[in-house]
């Protein structure tokens, strides 16, 4: 029955498509028109921002008089690429922001994916108030709480034995590792897997913790996809608490690492060098994964 | 997935285990840690050099130098970080601070004085201008290498064909109204596009503070009062109100521009003028050789007033090896030292002894001027308060709102208002011991 | 159910234990940290300071909502005893700082602004004008960047969606600026504001024959304009995503269905993909919602707030009285006031949204 209505719907529609055709023509090129514009619009800082990073400081300048000489190179030079390497340790920057994200990603999908387990699917007293001190705290946003939480960490001990965590790497880690807005995106999803599953198991005699390893993490994993981007993004770009907690290179991202060209001579040329050769490389990786990140958040089903 | 985030997850950890424990103290030797707030490239890369020197000549101590790169010019980016140390406990033993804000640290308690450790040799040989900028409660707290300078640059070539007088020595400055002329001259000009570069590039910070408050004095207004400590009656006097009506005329007229982007208008010719501290005449110089000339500030009436004050050393009392310390700022503050590093900035020498040496700023050299600045005492020092942050920040707030169209009086009440609630926050800032 | 008490006491210690470390991480690193913000906001701490830190009550939430209308009178002439005219028959009036300054009922505060209605003068005066242009700011920015980012968002998604050569393409330039730091584009969009010398400028004195040209950061008019612009440029890469998973989901059966019943597209929009997109435009409006009340590094690179407060914002606002002015506990109250703003916000919106969604 469904097969023949799904026939008819095609047929009908094929009828119509051949009807509309030079409708659908004007419809198209209006269509491409509004992205291409959208495209210019979203891509010209972008672009500027890469092209002018291969022009000689002064020629950034004189280029700007002309819009179209602002996006093309016609003298380049690789100059303020090295430059930019001769000023600050690019390597250790890159190291740095890549390790932090890695480290508090992973470990962040771990426990936030296990306390929204137990939230979801486990029977429990005081489930209902952690729940919603759990979404409270996901509105607290981070630069409101700085300065506490600068306070704070710089009383903490270290496994070394050392005091205060200060101009580290894992004070850009541990505090980030829990997230509420995580766990509220894992509990989301894990509350719509249907319970069938996990009886099954608990009759075959398995713990709660295997049902969460064998069962609901396979399940799950455009959640993990999601929340792992989700985190990747916000912690690739943090500025704010890296400023203020870090203070030498070793221990300094990317995004802090550039505040060393606003010194007292800006050399714009460098900075967008800088800042072309953070970009790039997250362009390329969103382009190779952008279906399967397309279809991650598509089968988490966000919704508020 | 599962095993992917499990292995993951330990790997992070061990990784974590292996950065930490990767750093261990080395023995024997005080390490002393030492942050700069970043300076130019040049002056970056001499600065790096003579804390390899300092390390290279001896063994007994070492010096770990710390960048901490400011936002836009000698930015909060720096503040924000040693304020976030100083909160945490956690400052070096050695600081870099600009000028005006020792008071502030000083009062606070996070610097040791200075006076036990300076011989009198030592501290008659330093340029009187440094000693009065280290000052806090009878006690000095921070030592430079060099001041800063702050003086008008021109083309000769340009002021020639405007047709206008050119003063040699502070004693032959442009009075208010022949500066007006001049600057209407060489708009008129028809290879400029405005008369003179205000370096608003770097937008509302310090600058604004060290270049204009001279502007504010010359007019015969100021700050503060340097008795009370209060603004009331002199930031937003009749005069102060004059002198900010003068400079946003420069911006109406079109004599300069609010947004310059970036430091070379006055070499890519766009501007006739500059109005600049030290660290951009080097390059200037490079780009105009003789051509480029230094001018003495202009006199707007009530006095003659420039800017000084620079980037100095100071040692915090959470130090604990405040004599290697000592060492360390005794080596910097060698003429052969400070010298190494005026030649690159173009700063003025910080020691007589030093400055009698220096090609660039002895008697005829072309960075005179900021010698004689100094030395005749038109040079005049921000604010000695230890509510500095908080005037400083009314202040370049007040400017930049009335520079871009705010009323006037308005804004300077506000500024004041702000002053005074700080001095009332802070108890009147009583002074301990 | 098939599971015994005996065996939900086990699961409870296996909840506590499955929890145990995400709630100690958000107990040590987001509770405590808000509850120190609390405490100190009663409290005058500063960061660098050799005096003793004093409980002073609420006396920093009364210094941030102080406000007062005071009407003036206008100056007598003493002579005729009428009301003073300026050369254009005006009323002339004191200025408003003597008479705030003269009276101590007045004490601390300032003039916010300054208003000519109901034939008198009325002055606006309050303890922290910044903080309460700062709210307004705030809340223009959201109401400006909820729906416009929203809507471009789903502008593209839909274009994007439809089986069109070069989609990954297209997707991939509008995500961009995501995945590309807010720090650095700041700078980046500096630059290209620059009123004389900017791209932006020039292009739309190419388009408008020099017609337009604000002066973008520099001006009180139109610095909040340019946040708000460079914000949805931003962002909006990141909403296309999710809407475009909204998309997705949409069982193709029912536009066929439509389809059948003889709706055009605008009626396959209307009655299939709007209704069905609910779940993810709520989602987009709330995380747009509080993204958006976080405004904080586009406006401590570009502006600091200004021109005249124009761009201040409650984050910006805590950030710069409670760590660059030092004064911790002041500028905790922001951040409490802000939280608990947000707090309200965020349940009304919930409440109303859900609500609808009953009501379907």
């Amino acid at each position: 029955m469904a097969a023949r209505i799904a026939e008819e719907a095609e047929l009908k529609a094929r009828r119509k498509r051949s009807r509309g055709n030079s409708r659908r023509s004007v419809t198209l090129a209006l269509d491409y028109a509004i992205m291409i514009a959208l495209a210019v619009f979203f891509l010209f800082p972008i672009v500027f921002m890469v092209v002018s990073s291969f022009k000689p400081e002064k020629l950034i300048f004189d280029d700007l008089k002309t819009i179209v000489w602002a996006f093309i190179p016609r003298e380049v030079t690789f100059e303020n690429f090295t430059s930019v390497f001769r000023r600050v340790p690019f390597g250790r920057f890159m190291f740095n922001s890549t390790f932090i994200v890695l480290a508090t990603v992973s470990a962040g999908l771990v426990i936030n994916s296990m306390v929204a387990f137990a939230l979801a699917r486990l029977r429990w007293k005081g489930k209902i108030i952690v729940l919603s001190l759990i979404i409270t705290l996901s509105i607290v946003p981070l630069d409101a709480i700085v300065v506490p939480l600068l306070v704070l960490v710089n009383e903490f001990p270290w496994i070394d034995g050392s005091i205060g965590w200060l101009d580290t790497l894992h004070v850009q880690i541990i505090p980030f590792i829990a997230d509420a807005f995580s766990i509220f995106l894992f509990y989301q999803f894990f509350i719509g897997i249907p319970r069938d599953f996990d009886e099954a198991a608990y009759i075959d005699g398995a713990s709660p913790f295997a049902v969460y390893r064998r069962i609901i993490v396979p399940l799950s994993r455009p959640v993990f996809a999601t929340v792992a981007i989700l985190q990747a993004l916000f912690l690739w770009s943090s500025y704010l608490w890296p400023l203020m907690a870090t203070r030498g290179e070793d221990s300094r991202p990317l995004t802090v690492g550039i505040t060393s060209f606003y010194g007292q001579d800006v050399k714009w040329a460098q900075i967008l060098a800088f800042a072309s050769m953070i970009t790039i490389p997250v362009l390329i990786l969103f382009l190779l994964f952008q279906k399967w990140f397309v279809q991650s958040v598509a089968a988490t089903g966000l919704k508020g | 997935m599962n095993r992917i985030v499990k292995y993951l997850a330990l790997v992070a950890i061990l990784l974590l285990l292996f950065t930490s424990a990767a750093i261990i103290p080395a023995q024997d030797m005080v390490e002393l840690e030492l942050w700069y707030h970043g300076g130019t490239q040049e002056e970056n890369d001499e600065t790096r050099a003579q804390v390899d020197r300092f390390n290279a000549m001896q063994d007994a101590i070492h010096v770990n130098f710390v960048e901490l790169a400011g936002s836009l010019v000698a930015g909060t980016g720096y503040n924000d970080a040693v304020n976030a140390a100083a909160v945490a406990g956690d400052l070096p033993c050695i600081l870099d601070l600009d000028g005006p804000n020792l008071y502030n640290y000083a009062w606070a308690g996070f610097l040791a004085p200075l006076d036990d450790y300076m011989s009198d040799e030592l501290r008659a040989d330093i340029l009187p201008s440094l000693i009065d900028q280290g000052l806090y409660n009878g006690k000095i707290y921070a030592m430079g290498q060099y001041d800063s300078g702050l003086a008008l640059v021109g083309r000769v070539s340009l002021l020639e064909e405007a047709g206008v007088r050119i003063p040699t020595s502070i004693d032959d400055a442009w009075d208010l109204d022949e500066f007006n002329g001049v600057l209407a001259s060489l708009q008129a000009l028809d290879n400029v596009e405005y008369a003179i570069d205000l370096k608003m590039n770097y937008g509302a910070g310090e600058w604004y503070t060290y270049a204009f408050s001279p502007v504010v004095q010359g007019f015969g207004g100021d700050l503060i009062d340097k008795e009370t400590l209060s603004a009331e009656g002199v930031l937003n006097g009749p005069e102060a109100v004059a002198a900010m009506e003068w400079i946003r005329s420069l911006f109406e007229n079109g004599y300069a521009t609010l947004t310059p982007p970036d430091d070379n208008e006055f070499i890519n010719g766009n501007a006739a003028m500059g109005f600049l501290g030290h660290w951009m005449a080097t390059g200037y110089y490079e780009a105009f050789g003789d051509d480029m000339i230094v001018l003495p500030v202009v006199n707007f009436g009530a006095r003659q007033a420039t800017g000084m004050g620079s980037w100095a050393w100071s040692i915090t009392t959470q130090c604990d090896n405040p004599d290697a310390a000592w060492a360390f700022m005794e080596f910097m503050l060698t003429p052969e030292e400070i010298l190494s590093i005026t030649n690159v900035n173009a700063a003025v020498p910080g020691r007589l002894s030093a400055l009698a040496m220096s090609e660039l700023f002895g008697e005829g050299g072309r960075m005179n001027i900021f010698v004689q600045q100094l030395e005749s005492g038109i040079a005049i020092p921000r604010p000695i308060t230890p509510g500095y942050p908080a005037v400083t920040s009314a202040f370049f707030t007040a400017m930049d709102n009335i520079i871009k169209g705010g009323d006037i009086q308005a804004e300077l009440d506000a500024a004041v208002d702000k002053i005074e609630q700080d001095i009332a926050d802070n108890d009147g800032y009583p002074i301990q011991n | 159910m098939t599971r015994s008490s005996r065996f939900q006491s086990h699961e409870t210690v296996y909840a506590w234990l499955m929890s145990a470390p995400a709630l100690i991480g958000l107990f040590l690193f987001v509770a405590l940290p808000l509850f120190g913000g609390v405490y100190w906001s009663f409290t005058n701490k500063r960061l660098i300071s050799p005096l003793p830190t004093k409980y002073i009550g609420l006396q920093n939430y009364q210094n941030l909502l102080g406000l007062q209308i005071i009407r003036l009178q206008p100056e007598i002439d003493e002579a005729t005893g009428e009301a003073q005219k300026d050369l254009e028959g005006r009323p002339v009036y004191p200025r408003t700082r003597t008479i705030v300054r003269g009276n101590p009922v007045y004490e601390g505060y300032r003039e916010w602004f300054t208003t000519d209605v109901l034939g008198g003068r009325f002055v606006v005066i309050a303890r922290d004008p910044t903080f309460l242009r700062s709210l307004i700011n705030t809340f223009t920015f959201v109401l400006v960047i909820v729906p416009g980012q929203g809507g471009l968002a789903l502008i593209m998604a839909l274009l994007v969606n439809q089986r069109l050569r070069g989609r990954y393409v297209f997707r991939t330039i509008y995500f961009s600026p995501v995945v590309t730091s807010m720090a650095v584009l700041a700078i980046v969009w500096t630059f290209l504001y620059n009123p004389d010398q900017g791209l932006i400028n020039r292009f739309l004195n190419a388009i408008t024959f020099g017609r337009l040209q604000p002066d973008w950061l520099v001006s009180a008019d139109s610095a909040l304009l340019a946040i708000i612009i460079l914000s949805a440029w931003q962002a909006a890469g990141f909403q296309m995503v999710i809407f475009l998973a909204g998309l997705q989901g949409i069982p193709q059966a029912l536009y066929e269905a439509a389809q059948i019943d003889g709706g055009n597209t605008w009626q396959q929009f209307r009655h299939v993909t709007i209704p069905q997109l609910r779940n993810t435009t709520i989602f987009v409006i709330i995380s747009t919602t509080i993204l958006a009340f976080r405004l904080f590094t586009q406006v401590d690179v570009m502006t600091k707030g200004g021109p005249q407060d124009s761009t201040v914002t409650v984050i910006y606002h805590a950030v710069d009285t409670g760590f660059r002015q030092q004064k911790i506990g002041y500028g905790s109250a922001v951040t409490v006031l802000f939280f608990v703003l947000v707090v309200t916000i965020a349940l009304i919106q919930r409440a109303l949204l859900k609500s609808d969604v009953e009501v379907d």
